[in-house]
């Protein structure tokens, strides 16, 4: 039968993972695509659709 | 056997009946008022006054009769529903007649006067002098109050109840109705409601790819998570709780307790966050609605949540703004709320499918298994296809309508609109029961608690503000003419 895993004891031990190459690259280009496509939002949104 | 059938998802279900209320109170342009018995509850001191048929031609049907019609008539249309989710059908019909009537009954006392009554002029004609001012809208927090009583403190009625315990399956329905609503809203004012669309797009960068990283980074970095955990933890706190951690835990094939245990946690949030946030955005955003409306649907997670949370905090701000003499039109400000909890949901399935790419790629490569496709489309949040149609249908028949036709819609998405009322209070009810506080603490989950609480205080909710600011800022509600 599966054992129900004991989160407390596996939040406590868990190994740790170090941030990989591809990860930060998720991590910096997500913010850096954010960023500019919400000042090109901004841009687009004042412009041409006034509320 | 007939178990076996592969069950409708809530998804699709909650599409099917939230049109199915919509086609039925669309007979009223034909003449057919099939609707006007549902019951409606209205602000009371005298409670042989609070219930009411929503339409005069079913007078003669008083409150009490209304109120049990609308009870049978869910009853019939959700076990009917429970069937095709291969739900226990006899226990779900019991426990749905016990969701229903707490969920009700806690919305009569909501609507009681020194509770719900919000201007001067109201306290006069109900002969009080205090009000909570929480307006008639306020059973929702009853509501919510008696389902945490449930969940905490009664688990065996919380236990016995669990078969209709369904708030996702509520609120999608609730949303599917309101979209006709919505549309009718939205034929007056056109072109806010375009302009109000497009800056809804901020949501989606805001929550996929400025949140999400940052939650991400903070449990990665600073919790020393591993990625399993910390790729649902940061959909669940990021884009909209509950389907978003099990598309991601899906997603990067984590196992099955991940996402989970953060659904969990995002539902015990959301409920705290739909306990305060809008009563603060009433104190401090009353003078800015709009931006209040998308605060919510930015900072409340889970779609339960964040939908009833924009239209507690519309309610709060239209009784402020109407103690002023100023009354702003209803609908404006949830339709703000739900239009960014929509634009985010669209977008589950095509961030699923990213992550699925990298984890199979890059992270957790196995033999044959990569990112298919076909998942953007197997994680599209259905629900989302019902409100686009109610609301382009709506839109579409009132743009140009005579006044008469005009009329008559208002007239038949009232209609729904009530039974979306009573879907929020059963959402908000079913929500409260879902928050096992002490439940969560036993596994374990201080540490996940941790990152939510400093991602959620620390930056989710201001990030919100700051930006709700920059895209409604200024924009104000039309007036009731």
């Amino acid at each position: 039968m599966e054992q129900k895993p004991n989160i407390r004891q596996e939040m406590q031990t868990m190994p740790h993972e170090p941030l990989l190459a591809i990860e930060k690259r998720l991590i910096g280009w997500s913010l850096i695509v954010g960023v500019v496509l919400m000042v090109i939002l901004i841009f687009f949104s004042h412009t041409y659709f006034p509320a | 056997m007939e178990q076996n059938r592969k069950p409708l998802s809530e998804d699709w279900l909650s599409v099917w009946i939230g049109l199915l209320f919509f086609l039925l109170s669309l007979g009223v342009l034909v003449g057919a008022d099939i609707l006007g018995w549902v019951v409606t509850t209205s602000v009371w001191s005298d409670i042989s006054k609070a219930l009411a048929p929503v339409s005069k031609a079913y007078a003669s049907v008083g409150g009490i009769g209304a109120l049990i019609l609308t009870y049978v008539a869910l009853l019939a249309v959700l076990t009917a529903g429970s069937v095709a989710l291969n739900a226990d059908v006899k226990r779900f019909a019991g426990s749905f007649s016990v969701v229903f009537w707490i969920s009700y009954l806690c919305w009569i006392v909501g609507s009681y006067a020194n509770f719900a009554v919000t201007t001067p002029a109201d306290m006069q004609k109900f002969g009080i002098n205090w009000s909570l001012r929480l307006t008639n809208e306020g059973g929702f927090i009853v509501a919510l109050i008696a389902g945490l009583i449930v969940g905490n403190l009664l688990p065996g009625l919380a236990e016995w109840i669990k078969e209709a315990v369904r708030p996702e399956w509520y609120i999608k329905t609730a949303i599917v109705i309101l979209g006709g609503f919505l549309g009718i809203t939205a034929a007056e004012k056109l072109s806010l409601a375009t302009a109000l669309m497009f800056r809804g797009l901020a949501a989606i960068i805001e929550a996929y790819l400025i949140y999400w990283a940052v939650v991400y980074f903070v449990a990665r970095k600073w919790f020393k998570f591993s990625r399993e955990w910390s790729a649902p933890l940061a959909s669940g706190i990021s884009i909209c709780g509950v389907s978003a951690a099990i598309a991601t835990g899906s997603a990067i094939r984590a196992r099955p307790v991940v996402p989970i245990m953060v659904a969990s946690l995002v539902v015990v949030f959301s409920v705290v966050e739909l306990l305060i946030l809008p009563f603060a955005a009433q104190m401090f955003l009353s003078h800015e609605p709009m931006v209040a409306g998308a605060w919510m649907g930015l900072a409340v997670k889970t779609d339960g949540a964040a939908v009833a949370s924009g239209g507690i905090t519309e309610s709060l701000i239209l009784a402020s703004a109407a103690a002023q003499g100023i009354n702003f039109q209803k609908g404006w400000i949830l339709g703000t709320t739900t239009t960014v909890k929509v634009f985010i949901d669209v977008f589950i399935g095509i961030w699923a499918f990213i992550l699925a790419y990298i984890w199979t790629t890059y992270i957790d490569v196995r033999q044959g298994q990569k990112a298919r496709a076909s998942e953007i489309w197997e994680r599209f949040p259905k629900f989302i296809i019902g409100y686009v149609l109610t609301f382009v249908v709506i839109l579409v028949m009132a743009l140009g309508a005579t006044p008469e036709l005009t009329a008559k819609l208002r007239s038949a998405m009232a209609e729904a609109n009530t039974f979306r009322g009573i879907f929020f209070v059963m959402t908000f009810f079913t929500i409260g029961v879902m928050s096992n506080f002490k439940r969560l603490w036993e596994e374990g989950i201080a540490k996940l608690a941790a990152v939510y609480l400093l991602c959620l205080f620390g930056f989710v909710i201001w990030i919100g503000l700051v930006i709700s600011f920059i895209f409604f800022g200024g924009v104000q509600p039309p007036l009731v003419s």
